[in-house]
């Protein structure tokens, strides 16, 4: 404290302690929140193929296409300790070989200030539905639900999964038109 | 304000046998550290409520580097609120001549027997 310098040291490192100490009790302001919220989730036809996966094996398997309907208000998730929510539609089913299947078949990045009202028609998968097999024709309970991450400025990273969920049924045969 | 003229300079002033440096004294020191602290306590506990209105946390961030700003501003340069205490020297002793000369060179023989010892 003799110094300027060494002043400049010491409320350097003060005022990094309490910027500390600050973002801890941001952090404490947020940690109970339950980051839930309800989401409607609907789909429209539905219909599935088996062709070739060039991207893997290249053997014959089950491609689903579906289009769906998603209403979902997140606005009240959001608040100074939430930077971002990273959104997921994950399509859940069970096959002969494995219990649970998940694949993540639409997502989405909303920043904090944007559009947190989500209101979807028809609308198509951002990603190939597929099944490593052919556990999709004839699914008959296939289960689509919106999931979150929430990013904070401090803190934890809480997954979340939307309250309301979706069943839909793929077809009995494979469809051969082109899509 | 003429002694801040005087930066960087520790020896002591003719007059009185005061320090009179652009250094802070101890006790400014000490007040410089307590100002600081609370200073950007409050701009910190400020920013906190406001940015809890305002639900946003960069708003904390900037009130808390304001504090920290304004806190360097009145405590890192010595102002004369914090040299109000010098430290008082004193006088220098005057020696006889003879005597400082022995001391600044001791021969070859005495640091010997030192070592004996």
């Amino acid at each position: 404290m003799n110094t300027f310098l060494s002043r400049l040291n010491t409320i350097f490192a003060f005022t990094l302690s309490v910027m500390a100490g600050l973002t801890f009790c941001c952090f404490l302001t947020t940690a109970f929140n339950e980051h839930k919220a309800p989401v409607y989730i609907g789909t429209g036809k539905a219909i599935v193929k088996n062709v070739p996966d060039y991207s893997a094996t290249r053997e014959k398997n089950d491609l689903g296409f579906v289009v769906f309907d998603m209403q979902a208000d997140l606005s009240r998730i959001f608040n100074w300790n939430v930077k971002q929510l990273f959104l997921y539609l994950t399509a859940e089913y069970e096959t002969k070989d494995h219990v649970l299947n998940q694949v993540v078949i639409w997502d989405k990045i909303i920043k904090r200030g944007e559009n947190s009202v989500l209101d979807y028609r028809s609308s198509n998968t951002k990603y190939y539905f597929w099944d490593y097999g052919n556990g999709l024709k004839g699914n008959n309970n296939v289960t689509l639900t919106l999931s979150w991450n929430v990013i904070p400025n401090a803190g934890t990273l809480p997954k979340i999964r939307g309250e309301g969920s979706h069943k839909f049924k793929f077809p009995n045969e494979y469809s051969t038109n082109r899509l | 304000m003429a002694e801040v003229r005087h930066k960087g300079l520790n020896t002591p002033s003719s007059d009185n046998g005061q320090q009179s440096t652009s250094a802070q004294d101890f006790d400014g020191q000490k007040r410089a550290e307590k100002w600081f602290q609370i200073i950007i306590m409050v701009f910190g506990v400020v920013g906190f409520i406001w940015g809890y209105i305002c639900q946003q946390f960069s708003q904390t961030m900037y009130i808390l580097i304001a504090g920290f700003v304004i806190s360097c501003f009145l405590t890192l340069p010595p102002w004369p609120v914090y040299r109000r205490k010098p430290l008082k020297w004193l006088k220098v002793k005057q020696e006889p001549e003879s005597d400082s000369t022995n001391n600044a060179t001791p021969s070859s023989g005495s640091s010997h027997k030192r070592r004996g010892k």
